[in-house]
């Protein structure tokens, strides 16, 4: 198969369930309301992947708030902090590690089995990676960075068998800090590795806003299958510099600005996809919006999705690839 | 007698309802509910908030918390002629992201960025308020400026900054400064921001110029950086703690703001071991006329850790005093 289309993992939860997630953190609803409309919303995303013809589907993520604490509030040894402006008027919350990791039970497999069940089509496994997470928490706990993730990397490899066990064949560890310090990309190695060890699920790792001039020579040290870069939001500027340095495994090649409301054109996203041919086999080369969709608005994720995959049957039909 | 004094961030909102004021107020001036005017009033009710909570915690000199800016470089590139801003660019090695200045022609001061802050802050701050500008060299590496030959940009930005330093002092700002953490990633340009300390520095008068650094350290640039014409010397010695070492062999002529508590994690820190550690110092630097802050900015923190690290600049620096 070539030019196989995915996601990122989020996308915008829907009125309904944002309602409903601030009820219920003011305890005005109970648990099994909210899972319910989590679970609705859940799928109305896999039903409009699968007709849109989406190959690898993601779940939408629309039962967890940020991607970090979520993993926080599900692990022994971890708080989440109170609100951290990230920029403007946006607050988040990080996670505060306050003793030794530990996994109490698999965290991300229930939902994953239960979406899986949805659909014939693979779904992903999503996980936020070891570094993200340990660059991202505040460390109350742990000597050194590094300590903290690797102690990340042990649970999260835990969960990763745990993923395959259930049935995934395709996992993706997130890792969107990846370039935050340059100097510790050989810890991104080690730690990222440490969760990939053993499994034979297709593994992948998504980063994205950073300075990849310096990541490049990493990219195909990183201990995964497949690399998912954001490409558009810069103007596919990487793509020269893979000339010089080809990658050697797969890409997931971002077609998709995911942070402004402007739709992109069909011409538009078959342009950039008939630039990454230039540089990728087909057979290696998916299609994916740059990063998750979920500061978007539910109308603008599904346009811009139904423009990617309208595109990328035209390259197809186009090029007679199957 | 050893001082406090922070940084320049401080968290604008808390976790209780009531200190959430300002996220509220934007939120409703972005739906048009609330007018440029009422969006104003409130921003002011919080510089005050900040300011008494950093007085009430044992800081001697505090600062506004820098609670207007949206970020430490599009808040300076807005009033600039000659530099547009654009969009959102990771800061360092923080999770938080600034407005990228773009720079389209020459770099022109135009309108005081800070200083009409500052007058208001003043008003309200019952006791002496540090101002805070962000640095030329700063400036000049975090913009986008393509084709632009550095040396020429940092000029550029230089005689920007040299006028709202000027600004400042008609405002009556007696305590002024100036932000360099970009050179903590780029040490070799310190004859670039040697340079642009002395432009700033003919501006400055009678006020006391401090040229603080964070982010990492200066160990290698320490004897280039207590020579400049400043009469403070800011350093980050938590992320950049191998500066210590070099405090240690080459000390400092200019008093120093110690930059001890970190900023970035809220793990407690221990003043007794950090006092001990400065006053190994004693005899290399002017302990006695220097100051004890965080490492950097505390917006990287959530206000209630924010106002603890306050409080352990306080405790670290009456230590450190009973120990000279």
């Amino acid at each position: 198969m070539s030019l196989l289309t995915t996601s990122v993992g989020s996308f915008p939860k829907p009125g309904y369930l944002t309602k409903a997630r601030a009820q219920h953190s003011r305890d005005e609803i109970p648990d099994e309301a909210l899972r319910a409309l989590e679970e609705q919303a859940t799928k109305e995303w896999i039903a409009f992947q699968e007709d849109l013809g989406i190959d690898i589907l993601v779940d939408g993520e629309q039962y967890r708030g940020d991607m970090a604490t979520y993993f926080a509030e599900n692990l022994e040894g971890c708080e989440v902090s109170g609100l951290v402006r990230s920029y403007g008027n946006r607050y988040y919350k990080k996670p505060v590690v306050t003793g030794e990791l530990r996994r109490e039970g698999p965290i991300t497999v229930d939902w994953w089995r239960w979406a899986q069940g949805l659909t014939t089509r693979p779904l992903k496994g999503m996980l936020t990676g070891p570094y993200t997470m340990m660059d991202w928490s505040f460390n109350e706990h742990y000597a050194s960075r590094e300590d903290l993730a690797l102690a990340f990397a042990k649970v999260l490899h835990q969960e990763a068998k745990d993923l395959e066990a259930a049935g995934a064949r395709v996992i993706q560890i997130d890792e969107p800090a990846l370039s935050t310090r340059t100097d510790e990309l050989d810890l991104v190695v080690k730690a990222l590795g440490a969760v990939t060890r053993g499994l034979s699920a297709k593994t992948i790792t998504h980063t994205c806003y950073g300075d990849y001039d310096r990541v490049f020579p990493y990219f195909n040290k990183l201990p995964v299958d497949q690399i998912d870069l954001e490409m558009s939001n810069s103007g596919l500027d990487l793509l020269d510099r893979f000339r010089r340095d080809p990658l050697k495994k797969e890409i997931a090649f971002g077609v998709i600005d995911v942070h402004t409301h402007v739709v992109e054109t069909e011409p538009q996203v078959r342009e950039r996809i008939e630039r990454a041919l230039e540089f990728f086999a087909p057979d290696k080369l998916y299609v994916d919006p740059d990063c998750g969709l979920k500061t978007r608005t539910v109308e603008e994720a599904k346009e811009k999705l139904r423009v990617m995959v309208n595109a990328t049957r035209a390259v197809r039909e186009a090029r007679g690839l199957r | 007698m050893v001082s406090t004094t922070v940084v320049g961030s401080y968290p604008r909102i808390g976790d209780a309802p009531e200190e959430q004021a300002l996220r509220r107020a934007i939120a409703k001036f972005d739906e048009g509910v609330l007018t440029e005017k009422e969006l104003r009033k409130i921003e002011r009710s919080v510089v005050r908030e900040v300011i008494q909570e950093q007085r009430a915690a044992g800081i001697a000199l505090p600062t506004d918390g820098q609670v207007t800016w949206y970020d430490s470089q599009s808040h300076f590139a807005r009033h600039l002629s000659g530099v547009e801003v654009d969009g959102l660019v990771r800061y360092f090695d923080t999770n938080t992201y600034y407005r990228q200045p773009v720079v389209g022609g020459p770099v022109r001061w135009r309108e005081p960025s800070v200083a009409d802050e500052w007058r208001y802050a003043s008003s309200v701050a019952e006791g002496p308020l540090k101002a805070v500008v962000t640095g030329p060299y700063t400036l000049a590496s975090l913009a986008k400026a393509d084709g632009r030959p550095k040396p020429e940009l940092v000029g550029e930005f230089a005689d920007a900054i040299a006028k709202e330093v000027r600004a400042l002092r008609g405002a009556g700002a007696n305590r002024i400064q100036v932000d360099e953490p970009a050179i903590t990633r780029n040490p070799q340009d310190v004859a670039l921001l040697s340079q642009s300390l002395e432009t700033i520095a003919s501006e400055k008068g009678k006020a006391w110029l401090c040229l603080f650094t964070f982010f990492g350290d200066v160990a290698g640039i320490l004897d280039d950086l207590t020579a400049l014409p400043v009469d403070n010397l800011g350093l980050d010695l938590v992320q950049g703690d191998r500066t210590w070492k070099a405090l240690a062999g080459q000390g400092s002529r200019v008093p120093l703001t110690l930059g001890v508590i970190d900023a970035r994690n809220t793990r407690r820190d221990d003043p007794g071991r950090i006092a001990k550690a400065a006053v190994a110092l004693k005899g290399k630097v002017p302990l006695g006329e220097s100051y004890v802050s965080p490492s950097n900015g505390l917006e990287f923190l959530p206000r209630g850790k924010a106002r603890e690290k306050l409080r352990l600049v306080a405790d670290t620096a009456k230590l450190l005093e009973a120990g000279l």
